[in-house]
């Protein structure tokens, strides 16, 4: 996948691979984009989310770079769309 | 004349098998905080073999790198080897240990990552003074949580890394919710508290990250340096070895010295050599400990991994070699002993540090006790063998082993042992088992 993708097309992507890592079968598009990362939905854990990040990478064929979340807390699937839009636009 | 290397070898892709995902811990409902590098995150997780070592870190690298390896006849001699044993020493730092090889890329890594601070726990003090030195060097603030009995015991670590100029606190502290409980319950299991009270610190503040020295796959990459240059010394040499021995307290000098040439055996289809891990028999997960899921440090706010533990509660008894009194080993050493790829035998510390007091009248470099405990499982292995799980394991080529650090600043250790007052407490089985009752197992 290149580095051109629209934001509505990185939500999808993110999304996929926030669903995949809460185990749930559910259409992209019905995922909110306040959604909680941890909450009665989605099952984000921090351990979780590392290998959320290498697939983010695989998936959308970048290299995020090293200070992209260090120090930051996600609390909504926009977070995660927002802090990764920047570096794949 | 051997070469640096330019690349960390990762043993991920060639184990045949894949680690037991680690299980986070209870969440707080405030979101997902990730506070490592990604590229620390990568190399914990990913399948590629070789990374480029960053330049700055080599540039560090360059100052003490290749360390010796030797073949160290007098040693053998003197402990009726029936082998040749070659020492691989790491002492040659600033900090002394081999623990400088990850300190240095972790401060690269985070410092790039836009943290100011690194802050950590540590036994022995190796470590501590590793980060130290480290983040000294990549212009870090450093703070260190260091076990009390063992500061006490070694004051000059203590100096050596307020030099480098880290803030030192003795552990248990009173400024941590972890370190005022153990204080006010009950004494604790000393590393993985001080390891638990840096973790908490590090939490409360910006810019601030937690650092462990051992135990994490990221770790045991870097530490592949060891092993990768051993390697091609062993070749220069024309040295054959059918044997790897190295200490453990979570394993990143024995990953280091033993996972290149399993690495290099799979690549060419090759039988691996022996793998034999040496750990305290005051801390016996390896030889007495269960595979479970347990935390890595006494707070519980880490994840909990699949390692063989004898708990991370349990009252670990005293010993001098600290760096070894951890509960549990590495995820990464733990799957593999679980897969019977490594061997292991628990060394008792009037045992390690006799062998050590050999070794520095015959070779000329006093080891850490820790060290010591390597020496003593691999004289025992090139004159006898090594039994573990009903399996006698020997030597017919030859042994490598690491001699992980110095014991300049452990003299005290050997003061006990010129007085004959060393003497080893075994830890209680029912102990263990009590401590360990209570852990899920991997699927």
């Amino acid at each position: 996948m290149t580095n051109t993708l629209d934001e509505a097309a990185l939500a999808v992507v993110v999304k996929q691979v926030l669903l995949a890592e809460s185990r749930l079968r559910m259409d992209p598009a019905d995922l909110r984009d306040d959604e909680p990362l941890n909450g009665g939905l989605l099952r984000v854990t921090s351990m979780g989310f590392l290998g959320m990040l290498i697939k983010l990478e695989d998936v959308l064929g970048i290299e995020l770079p090293d200070d992209i979340f260090v120090g930051r807390t996600f609390t909504t699937v926009d977070d995660v769309v927002q802090a990764v839009r920047g570096r794949v636009a | 004349m051997s070469e640096l290397p330019k690349q960390w070898q990762s043993v991920l892709p060639h184990l045949g098998h894949t680690l037991p995902e680690d299980v986070a811990p209870p969440s707080s409902g405030e979101g997902v905080s990730v506070n490592l590098p990604m590229e620390l995150v990568r190399q914990s997780l990913s399948q590629r073999e070789f990374w480029d070592i960053p330049e700055p870190v080599l540039e560090q690298y360059r100052r003490y790198r290749p360390t010796p390896l030797w073949r160290a006849d007098a040693f053998a001699r003197a402990v009726g080897a029936r082998v040749p044993i070659y020492v691989k020493y790491e002492g040659g730092n600033v900090s002394g240990s081999h623990k400088f090889n990850t300190a240095l890329a972790q401060a690269y890594y985070y410092r790039k990552a836009g943290v100011t601070e690194l802050v950590t726990g540590t036994g022995a003090g190796q470590w501590g003074t590793a980060l130290a030195a480290a983040c000294a060097w990549f212009g870090l603030r450093c703070t260190v949580f260091m076990v009390a009995g063992s500061l006490r015991r070694k004051p000059y670590r203590g100096t050596l890394m307020r030099l480098l100029g880290a803030t030192l606190h003795e552990s248990p502290s009173p400024l941590t919710e972890v370190g005022r409980a153990v204080s006010a319950d009950r004494p604790g299991n000393s590393l993985s508290v001080a390891i638990g009270e840096a973790v908490a610190y590090a939490a409360e503040r910006d810019g601030c990250a937690f650092a462990i020295g051992s135990g994490e796959t990221y770790s045991i990459l870097h530490q592949s340096v060891v092993g990768t240059e051993a390697l091609d010394q062993l070749g220069a040499l024309d040295a054959k070895v059918d044997a790897v021995v190295g200490c453990v307290g979570a394993g990143s000098n024995f990953g280091g010295i033993a996972l290149p040439p399993f690495a290099a055996a799979v690549r060419e289809g090759r039988p691996a050599p022996l793998l034999l891990a040496a750990e305290s028999s005051t801390t016996p997960k390896l030889t007495r400990g269960v595979y479970a899921y347990d935390r890595t440090d006494s707070a519980g706010r880490g994840p909990m991994e699949a390692m063989y533990t004898v708990g991370s509660e349990f009252a670990i008894p005293d010993s001098h070699s600290a760096g070894l009194r951890y509960h549990g080993a590495a995820k990464l050493l733990s799957a593999m002993r679980f897969h019977g790829q490594i061997a292991a035998t628990a060394v008792g510390q009037a045992d390690a540090l006799s062998a050590a007091h050999t070794f520095v009248r015959t070779e000329g470099v006093l080891p850490a006790p820790e060290s010591g405990h390597a020496l003593a499982a691999a004289a025992r292995l090139a004159v006898d063998g090594v039994r573990d799980r009903d399996a006698d394991h020997r030597t017919t080529e030859g042994v490598l082993v690491c001699v992980s650090g110095h014991g300049l600043l452990d003299l005290g250790a050997y003061d006990q042992l010129l007085a004959g007052e060393l003497h080893d407490e075994i830890p209680d089985e029912q102990l263990i088992r009590l401590a360990t009752a209570n852990l899920g197992r991997p699927r």
